[in-house]
Formats: C-alpha cells, sequence, structure tokens
C-alpha cells in the first residue's frame, strides 16, 4: 500500500491502536509510521500523558497556523463558533483586532459571541482607532453596552462615549430593534440591535 | 519553484512594500499549497478586482526585482488571445500570473467570494487580504487555464479529497456559462473526460453540462 492509499484509509482521528488494527501491523510498527507521517506534515497529536494519544490524520498537509478570529473568540468567549472558512493573521492580532472582525462580517452568531471580547479589551484607544479605520465605531460602541447588560466588562473611557452620530447603522443589514430594552442603547448609539433577550441569554448559558 | 514558506515570505514581504490595504483571490498552485495539497508551484496566481489595488501591487512588485515578462509559451495560444489576460512578472525562479477582475473569460462569482476556504491576512506594514478559493473552484479555474502541470494539480487534488463536490462545480461552471465564459463548458468537459481515466465520475454531470450547452 503507498503512502496516499494509506492516509486515505487513515485520515481522521486515530489512536496507535486503531492504526495498528486497520493496517495490520504491530503496534510498535504504528508508532514508527505515524512517526514519519508527523514529519512529513500529515499527522498532528493531540493528549498525552494521562490522556490518551490522538493523532489527527489527513492526506494533506497540515500546515501550521497563526491566529485569527475565531481563534480569539473561541479562547475568550462563553460561545463558542464552528468555522466556516478558516481565517489567520500573519502579523500581530489580540481581541481588538478581532472584535472589529467580527463586527464586520455581518454575522448573528459571530457578533453574538464577540461579546465576550470586551472583558479582554486592554487598549481602548487601539480599538478606537481601529474601528474609526473601518467606520464602525457606533457599532462597537452599541454592542459593548448590550454586552454590560449581560456580562461584567471592562469600563470603556468616556471619552469615547461621548459622541454625536447622525447616520444610523445596522449591526445585521435590515435588522432593526425590537425588544425595548435596547431603546436607550439605540437612541444613544442610533445602532439598530436586532438581538432579542433570549438570545444573549443563551450565550450566558453555554 | 516557490516553496510554501517562499510564498508565505514573499507575502509578508510584498504586505511591507504596497502602500494601501488590499485584498485579492488566490487559485491555482498558490491555493493548493495553502490547502497543503502541495509543497511547491511555479507561480503564484492571484486576482484583483480593483485595478488600483492590482497596480499598486505590481508597484510593490516591481521593488522588489520583479519584471514583467510574456504569458507566450505558459498558456495555449487561444487563450492569448482573450482580453483578459494575466500580466506575468519573474525574479529568478518565482513568477507571479497578476489577474484583474477575470481569469480569461471567467469571473469571480457571487458563490466564490461566499464560499472561501480560507483568508490570510499579512499584516507587516499594511493589510494584504489573501482570499483562498475553495476546492472545486481551484479545479475549475485549472481546467480553464490550462497550463502545463494543470491536469496532474487536478488530479491530485481531486485524488486526495474524499469528499469532493462535483455538482458544485458543475454548478459554477454552468452559472460561468450563463454569464459570458463560452469557454468554460468545453474545458470543463475536456477535463472531466480526462479525469474519469482515474477517478469515478458519475455520468450524471456530463450530461448537466451538455444540456446547459443545449439551453442557451
Amino acid at each position: 500500500m503507498d503512502q496516499e492509499e494509506t492516509l486515505k484509509k487513515l485520515e481522521g482521528l486515530q489512536t496507535v491502536d486503531m492504526v495498528s488494527y486497520a493496517l495490520d501491523i504491530k503496534k510498535q510498527s504504528a508508532l514508527n509510521l505515524l512517526s514519519k507521517l508527523k514529519k512529513q506534515g500529515y499527522v498532528t497529536t493531540t493528549g498525552g500523558g494521562h490522556q490518551k494519544r490522538l493523532y489527527k490524520i489527513t492526506s494533506r498537509k497540515q500546515r501550521k497556523r497563526d491566529k485569527g478570529m475565531f481563534d480569539i473568540i473561541n479562547k475568550y468567549s462563553s460561545m463558542k463558533l464552528m468555522p466556516w472558512y478558516d481565517h489567520q493573521v500573519h502579523g500581530s492580532y489580540g481581541s481588538e483586532e478581532a472584535l472589529i472582525d467580527a463586527v464586520q462580517t455581518q454575522s448573528f452568531r459571530v457578533i453574538l459571541a464577540s461579546m465576550g471580547l470586551f472583558n479582554h479589551i486592554t487598549d481602548w484607544g487601539k480599538l478606537y482607532k481601529l474601528a474609526k479605520e473601518k467606520n464602525c465605531w457606533q457599532k462597537v460602541g452599541a454592542l459593548y453596552d448590550v454586552a454590560r447588560l449581560y456580562f461584567r466588562v471592562k469600563k470603556m473611557p468616556l471619552r469615547y462615549q461621548k459622541q454625536k452620530f447622525l447616520k444610523k447603522q445596522f449591526l445585521i443589514k435590515r435588522y432593526n430593534t425590537t425588544e425595548k430594552i435596547y431603546y436607550p442603547i439605540k437612541n444613544k448609539w442610533n445602532v439598530e440591535i436586532p438581538f432579542k433577550t433570549g438570545d444573549i441569554r443563551k450565550v450566558i448559558a453555554s | 519553484m516557490i516553496t510554501y514558506e517562499d510564498q508565505m515570505d514573499i507575502f509578508r514581504l510584498m504586505s511591507r512594500n504596497i502602500k494601501r490595504n488590499m485584498e485579492c483571490y488566490a487559485f491555482g498552485g498558490t491555493a493548493m499549497m495553502f490547502y497543503g495539497y502541495k509543497d511547491e508551484t511555479k507561480d503564484i496566481d492571484l486576482l484583483f478586482e480593483k485595478d488600483v489595488d492590482r497596480d499598486e501591487f505590481i508597484k510593490a512588485l516591481e521593488s522588489l526585482g520583479f519584471s514583467e515578462t510574456t504569458p507566450q509559451n505558459i498558456y495555449i495560444s487561444e487563450k492569448l488571445k482573450e482580453k483578459d489576460i494575466p500580466r506575468m512578472f519573474k525574479r529568478d525562479d518565482n513568477r507571479f500570473d497578476i489577474f484583474s477582475k477575470k481569469i480569461f473569460k471567467t469571473v469571480i462569482s457571487p458563490r466564490m467570494k461566499e464560499d472561501i476556504f480560507a483568508i490570510h491576512e499579512f499584516k507587516q506594514g499594511r493589510n494584504l487580504k489573501v482570499k483562498v478559493l475553495r476546492k472545486e473552484h481551484i479545479v475549475l479555474l485549472k481546467a480553464v487555464t490550462e497550463r502545463k502541470n494543470d491536469f496532474d494539480d487536478i488530479r491530485a487534488i481531486v485524488e486526495k479529497e474524499k469528499n469532493f463536490d462535483w455538482n458544485y462545480l458543475i454548478e459554477e461552471a454552468v452559472w460561468q456559462y450563463e454569464h459570458g465564459d463560452s469557454w468554460v463548458l468545453l474545458d470543463t468537459e475536456k477535463m472531466l473526460r480526462e479525469l474519469k481515466k482515474y477517478v469515478f465520475i458519475e455520468q450524471k454531470y456530463l450530461k448537466q453540462l451538455y444540456s446547459a450547452h443545449g439551453k442557451k
């Protein structure tokens, strides 16, 4: 059996015993094979120590990843997301950048999950500057106030809040505010908040 | 040949050299390397939707010592008669094929924009956003560009992927045909016929192509 066929046969999560059973080889031979495939980039491992070691085997090479928006959100938010594309940033990227990217997606779930990032904002000036570049400070501010209704969130300096916004914006296009609780936020930032209280309770509960 | 590490280094350098933020689509060998299908490529294929972005990118390429070369001998002569041919830039063994708005007659469809496989942002100076197309689109575009080794790359993708969505590929080919790409059905049919020698492809997909051709 050549390497391509072996990889196709083993694709997925495996343990050494499963590999040795699937290929009908000794455990030591399976370990040698996995080590060789790992060197070539087809295998990554998790676990070990007290846990059973798992081998993720793919027929494509697994490249070393840099962090992206989904990684940052999933690290800090209680609501986890299943990425539908692989986002990686090769350069400096933190909670501030991820929050701005999340607001820009217009995706209901991503924006909801990104509220968890407010507690990890360390540089409000940077967040403000990034948001201003993308013309979405209104949205970030509104989302911050929504987050404050439900979570303990770090305080945003007042100088970033005292602004007038003439042009109405939508967190998600064409979705208006429906719940009374968000009307003060809507009026303060001139942004429509599409969430329902139940949606956010789900984020808190998860 | 350009290795994966070379490719990442070049993109990092480019993001340092460009004067404005920009985005482009990666397909061909570049996209295959991002996927992990192969380790080296002859060229970096990029498509820009905005001419200003493309021009700025070319300026940065030239500042890195790349100079324009001819696409003759790389693409077949029929393709080079088209209006939207690539501009090619070379330095030693490294080559960029830069397309603007179209890859010959094929455009970036709404589905291509929506269903991307990955976004790689290079932030060394400015932000260079490289959007990697999904595997079915890479195969379709390889069928369209018809360069040497393109078929081998198609085979590599199809043979490595357990869940290659043929229906998705055919739908895209039909969409492109309906939107002005008169080559795409012929190129896709030729590719499928050749591929059938190596992998199992249901006859219904060829029939879908024929019926799309009959409709217009």
